[in-house]
């Protein structure tokens, strides 16, 4: 292998891809985007407040209004001397938000069965909430039915409040607060992360190598340069291009999120009312300019717990092995999509080709995304062991926790089998480039294969 | 000793034999035809040559050394099937292309203006390839061959695509290249180009090599050559086309006797075109 020809053929494959309208968008389209989902999410969660809605109650049982008090959303009105039915017909003249119309006691089942009329949609927080309270009372009335003396009292005893700690044990002993949320998410994400490179990147090789067979400039190319140089060459400038985008993509959402805390951050200090703020942090109204707002967090518990967790996360450990493990799934897949690239003169007829790799990189996602729930399951470490789908199990397993020794073998694996695959696909990449007015099978790579 | 010798040529993909035995000459310096019909296997031939294809035994040597990978960038190739990066500006394609021949950023400028100015296309530098016509973008193929300054030169068809206009300019261009010492192998269909610009051909059918030499040569040694006799009497012109086996001085002598003008006599050349047919269905032309 020439070096020079391949640093030759890197730098065109990667600045035609990085210089292509499509690369830019996708990279400064993509991080606005979860950004702005981001953002937006918090903005409206924390800015929106439900309006109060007035719901009129007419209640027939007389065990259910008791139990209905107002909340901070939910206003009660008491019409049950009033028929539900023309109440009913007149909800927004009458300026209620909906009628809630309780029937008479079903004495034999012991419930009652409430209908709920709104003219518009009420939302899942409000009838949640009026269902708990019909439960409730529903409840007090069913255990007052069995007249056991006390049995108020002990219901109120037996009734459970257990809140789950988790933490993780290392050697020494000493504790950290583990939260299966946090982990599952970003095993999740990194799963997803790594299926979507290898897929896109290794389609991109694929379709590097049609464009150049379509066009026929191929024959031109392995007159200058040997065609495991192209191909290597090739594979290698677009992994580039791939960690560029991802570079770009962790800078960027990272400006993003913090230009925009920024403005929110301003934002959030004009609406908030200052001698309010100010008395919540313990500082002077005049004093609230200098506030450091990061602060913030730590005041806020569930806050610091999150943030807790990340740190006991070893966020450089993963990072490195999951550049690792994407880039020999990478080279693996890519070197296989690349021989099926040189076998076909347009894209449409790779669809049947591309079968026995689009499988295990699917099956690899699905496992991944159970892999969260159960990463020591077996079938999630076998997945992790297996070439095909370990890139994306592993990584999907890695925040949990996996032994120095599986990744090694799991590493070493995928090394093994990218080294063979590469070289079978260069063997067949070599013939089939220069075939031309065939369709071909996988019956003909194999051919290909042991032709040479 | 030639500039590329190929000796005991074989090569098979599977079952089928795509050449046999082949063994040519290419002397250095000259125009150097290769034919045979489709699947012949000159391309085959060619691709060995360039090293894009091993064979399976034989060889080949380059200045009577068995050619080497480093020894391809001497070599400029426009092959039957060819095409560019119909996305790529034409100038970066042309600087791409003549990098991997092993030429410096500098050196491939400098020689690309030369030949762009040559062609009158300086213009085109920084247009796409998809926006140019066939025969432009055939140009600029033939520029990105060239550039390097090969010595051994191998076209595919170089005419193809191309209006008479421009084959002219081509034509004119290969015979240059040849003055200035390069060696130029020409895979043709086209048999006047042959008879024209050829100084050795080789001629392969099924995989095997049927005949190499001289053009002047074998355009004697093969097909029915006769002699073309013109001469004027009392009724007019005449054409008289006869055998060569008979004696000239005695035939004129006797046309002389009767008393006629004799306008011309010469050796009729047999058309290249003749020959390939001939040697290949094993049949006359005509």
């Amino acid at each position: 292998m020439n070096l020079k020809t391949i640093g030759i053929i890197i730098r065109r494959e990667y600045l035609n891809k990085v210089k292509k309208k499509s690369f830019l968008i996708t990279t400064f389209l993509v991080p606005i985007l979860v950004a702005g989902l981001t953002i937006g999410g918090m903005a409206v969660m924390m800015t929106t407040k439900e309006k109060t809605k007035t719901i009129a109650v007419v209640d027939r049982s007389g065990i259910v209004l008791p139990y209905l008090e107002d909340t901070e959303t939910i206003k009660y009105v008491d019409c049950s001397g009033q028929e539900a039915d023309s109440i009913k017909l007149r909800l927004s003249n009458l300026g209620y938000d909906g009628l809630l119309s309780i029937p008479a006691l079903d004495t034999v089942a012991k419930t009652v069965n409430p209908d709920l009329f709104s003219t518009k949609p009420l939302g899942m927080d409000l009838t949640s909430n009026i269902n708990n309270r019909l439960d409730k009372a529903v409840e007090d009335y069913r255990i007052a039915s069995y007249d056991i003396e006390g049995l108020d009292e002990i219901m109120k005893a037996v009734k459970s409040d257990v809140k789950l700690h988790s933490y993780t044990v290392d050697e020494s002993g000493k504790e950290k607060i583990s939260e299966a949320g946090v982990y599952s998410i970003i095993s999740m994400v990194l799963g997803i992360i790594i299926f979507m490179f290898v897929t896109m990147f290794g389609s991109m090789v694929m379709s590097a190598v049609i464009e150049e067979k379509q066009s026929r400039v191929v024959e031109v190319l392995v007159s200058s340069v040997k065609s495991t140089e192209l191909m290597f060459g090739k594979i290698i400038g677009i992994a580039l291009v791939a960690l560029t985008q991802f570079l770009l993509w962790i800078l960027l959402s990272g400006v993003i999120i913090g230009v925009a805390g920024g403005i929110m951050k301003d934002k959030l200090i004009e609406q908030a009312d200052p001698a309010e703020l100010a008395q919540s942090l313990g500082v002077s109204p005049d004093q609230l300019d200098t506030v450091d707002f990061t602060q913030l967090a730590g005041t806020d518990n569930d806050m610091a717990m999150a943030l807790d967790m990340f740190h006991s996360i070893p966020i450089g450990k993963i990072i490195i092995i999951f550049l690792v493990f994407f880039l020999f799934g990478y080279l693996l897949y890519a070197s296989l999509f690349a021989a099926i690239g040189s076998a076909v003169e347009n894209a449409e007829d790779t669809q049947q080709l591309q079968i026995p790799l689009t499988v295990p990189l699917m099956l690899g996602y699905i496992i991944a995304l159970y892999a969260f729930k159960a990463p020591d399951s077996s079938i999630a470490f076998w997945a992790s062991m297996f070439p095909f789908t370990s890139p994306i199990v592993m990584i999907a397993r890695l925040p949990f926790g996996v032994p120095g020794w599986e990744i090694a073998v799991s590493l070493g694996l995928l090394i093994l089998t990218f080294v063979v695959c590469a070289w079978a696909s260069a063997k067949i990449y070599k013939v089939g480039i220069l075939m031309f007015g065939k369709k071909s099978s996988w019956k003909d790579l194999w051919k290909w294969l042991k032709q040479n | 000793m030639g500039l590329i010798e190929c000796k005991e040529v074989c090569k098979s993909f599977g079952e089928k034999v795509a050449l046999d035995h082949v063994s040519i000459d290419i002397p250095e310096g000259r125009i150097f035809g290769l034919l045979g019909p489709n699947g012949a296997g000159k391309t085959t031939l060619i691709r060995i040559i360039n090293r894009i294809t091993i064979p399976n035994s034989g060889e080949v040597l380059f200045k009577g050394v068995p050619i080497t990978q480093r020894d391809v960038e001497k070599i400029g190739y426009m092959p039957e099937e060819r095409g560019l990066y119909r996305k790529m500006k034409v100038g970066e394609q042309a600087m791409y292309l003549a990098q991997l021949k092993g030429m410096s950023a500098r050196d491939a400028r400098t020689g690309l203006k030369e030949w762009f100015v040559r062609f009158g296309i300086q213009d085109w530098w920084d247009k796409k390839v998809e926006e140019l016509s066939k025969g432009m973008a055939q140009k600029l193929q033939f520029i990105t061959t060239v550039v390097h300054k090969p010595s051994l030169l191998i076209l595919d068809e170089p005419f193809s695509g191309f209006d008479p206009v421009n084959a002219d300019i081509i034509r004119k261009e290969i015979l240059r290249l040849r003055d200035e010492g390069a060696t130029i192998v020409l895979s043709t269909h086209n048999m006047e180009s042959v008879e024209e610009l050829c100084d050795e051909i080789a001629l392969i059918n099924k995989s095997r090599l049927v005949i190499t030499g001289g053009v002047e040569h074998i355009r004697r040694e093969y097909g029915n050559n006769n002699v073309e006799l013109v001469y004027t009497d009392a009724d007019g012109r005449h054409t008289e086309v006869l055998p060569r086996e008979v004696d000239g001085n005695s035939t004129l002598e006797a046309y002389i006797a009767k008393g006629v003008t004799i306008n011309s006599y010469k050796e009729l050349m047999p058309r290249m075109n003749d020959i390939f047919i001939k040697l290949v269905t094993g049949e006359d032309a005509k």
